[in-house]
């Protein structure tokens, strides 16, 4: 699905139900244990009205024990939560009807066509549903099995039932888990859609370059516990290693003006290629000094560090 | 994805202007429907078998305690469906529900915790009359189906039955991990059912041992509790539908336990 079939979405109409401030989901000193092994521990965080909230970590982390918690499929054995207001386990109810889930490894039944599934779903009474297809670009496969959509669509049949009722939160659990990068292009097209639309979305993902695209804000997780939270970029500079400039140089370039520049950590040569290693603030001063001229090296290669970097390092290669 | 919308149609979106637990029930019938394994074992198996087993014995033939076998066999044949129903169809589908998260997507979704398990019941319970109906009716035009003795005592002991496989059903389904799990102890538990429970050899003609065996059968009580004040035959249908009542209350109350897990871990 390329950008320029998404069909423009209409904004989401809101409920009743009313959060007391910009925050929408507390989550606060939750813990979950199975089998005296603790899953979750002491986490605590918050997503704020209109922001895509990432979820990230390796698989086991216990990221969608948190989520599961907080929509009220789980009971916590402690802490406390409050999404919408509304307590996730005593107002169960309610809280159904103004949220929408994708819920990690929950399917459909294989003989349910998608049509079907979403006039069963819908609580207007499946009048739209084939308008809901269709603006997934899934209206062709309306009288289509479950079981014989491809995995692409079946992401967005997902999609389009956590969307229906004009849900005020999304949760998305690896919604892009098994897709290929084409299919999981178009995905997060639709999740940017639904935000721009007026929702609040949380994404839970163990894809940081998903969470690093598509994230305002984003809480790491591992064992259990949130081992940082901010926005990716912020993430990034406080976990990841150090930005790259490297390019081919004459013998008589002198390295020793680039140890002056702010932000340049070191730099190093080999085979004649030099390797300037900073933070941001240094590239462009780095890049110009390559300059002769008007000429410059034409294999200049810049490298920022990303998120999944930032991940590597918080978390090893316990991914 | 189109600018102009094709019209829509309840064949191709499954829309009905219904409500959410009634699209629910309609949903859920249309997908036990489309489910073989359930409609061979609920509908094919009990009636190609009567039909074979029925016409194997002479009409006098003293082992049936003095009721036709054809008779005998059409009362006892309702007792396979009933097993069928709560043995192999119910597990299967609601087995595969849990396997697949389907059941979590309805946690999470906007229906009542009880609005499936409701579903099950009224689905169930409308299949297993269409299938003894059918049983009925094709016996019929082969063998005659005979009068009722006592038709409200039948008619209690029907509906006991129908009650305790279902709740069977449902906690088998609730309880076994998978569809593949449910349909191996669906099956391993079907067919001494079937074999035992009165729609095999007639059990005048069980040695002593085998008969002992067909009584700790539930399938047994569920045929006796039909087939007696159907045919007027035995002592007294009291003990077998007191068996039913108190496999019916155990296994809603196992149902109900194991939904309220499900529900909330």
């Amino acid at each position: 699905m390329s950008a320029r079939q998404l069909a423009p979405l209409p904004p989401l109409a809101r409920t009743r139900i009313r959060a007391s401030s910009d925050a929408v989901i507390t989550v606060d000193a939750v813990s979950k244990s199975y089998a005296a092994r603790p899953v979750v521990d002491d986490v605590s965080f918050s997503v704020y009205r209109g922001e895509i909230f990432g979820l990230l970590g390796a698989n086991g982390a216990g990221k969608t024990t948190v989520v599961e918690c907080v929509q009220g499929l789980r009971r916590p054995d402690t802490g406390t939560l409050r999404v919408l207001g509304l307590d996730p386990i005593a107002d169960r109810a309610r809280l159904r009807r103004a949220i929408g889930s994708q819920l990690q490894e929950s399917s459909l039944p294989d003989r349910l066509r998608a049509g079907e599934a979403v006039a069963l779903f819908d609580r207007s009474h499946g009048r739209d549903a084939l308008a809901h297809l269709d603006r997934w670009g899934l209206a062709e496969q309306a009288t289509t099995s479950f079981a014989d959509l491809s995995g692409g669509q079946r992401q967005r049949l997902f999609v389009v039932l956590a969307l229906l009722n004009e849900p005020q939160v999304v949760f998305l659990d690896e919604l892009t888990q098994g897709l290929d990068p084409a299919a999981r292009r178009g995905v997060w097209q639709v999740i940017r859609a639904v935000r721009d639309a007026g929702a609040t979305v949380v994404l839970v993902s163990h894809f940081a370059e998903e969470i690093e695209t598509l994230c305002d804000r984003v809480a790491v997780m591992d064992h259990g516990r949130i081992v940082d939270s901010g926005s990716p970029r912020e993430i990034t500079d406080r976990h990841a290693s150090l930005s790259t400039v490297s390019f081919s140089a004459p013998r008589a370039f002198d390295r020793r003006r680039l140890t002056r520049i702010h932000g340049v950590d070191r730099v190093e040569q080999e085979a004649g290629r030099i390797t300037v290693f900073g933070t941001s603030p240094m590239i462009a001063p780095v890049c110009a000094a390559t300059l002769d001229g008007e000429s410059g090296p034409d294999d200049l290669h810049i490298q920022h560090p990303t998120l999944d970097d930032a991940l590597v390092n918080m978390i090893g290669t316990n991914r | 994805m189109t600018a102009t919308l094709p019209s829509t149609t309840p064949a191709m979106t499954g829309h009905r202007p219904t409500s959410g637990p009634a699209r629910l029930i309609a949903t859920e019938a249309k997908l036990f429907l489309r489910e073989p394994i359930g409609l061979i074992f609920v509908f094919a198996f009990p009636i190609l078998t009567v039909l074979i087993i029925g016409s194997s014995f002479e009409p006098d033939d003293p082992a049936f305690g003095g009721a036709a076998p054809s008779d005998y066999y059409i009362a006892a044949y309702i007792g396979v469906v009933l097993a069928a129903v709560g043995l192999v169809m119910l597990p299967v589908h609601l087995a595969s529900y849990r396997e697949r998260g389907v059941l979590r997507r309805f946690q999470a979704s906007h229906f009542s915790p009880w609005a499936l398990p409701v579903a099950w019941i009224v689905v169930a319970t409308t299949l297993t009359v269409v299938a003894v109906a059918t049983l009925l009716a094709t016996t019929q035009l082969v063998f005659g189906v005979p009068a009722i003795d006592d038709a409200p005592l039948t008619l209690v002991g029907l509906a006991l039955s129908i009650w305790t496989s279902i709740n069977t059903g449902i906690v088998l389904g609730l309880a076994l991990p998978s569809a593949r799990a449910a349909q191996g102890v669906g099956l391993a538990l079907f067919f001494p059912s079937f074999l035992l429970g009165g729609a095999g050899p007639p059990p005048d003609v069980m040695p002593s041992v085998m008969r002992t065996v067909a009584e700790l059968v539930p399938t047994t009580h569920v045929v006796q509790t039909i087939q007696q004040p159907w045919l007027g035959t035995g002592s007294s249908t009291t003990p077998h539908l007191i068996v039913l009542a108190v496999i019916g209350v155990v296994t809603t109350i196992a149902w109900i336990k194991l939904a309220n897990r499900v529900a909330t871990r």
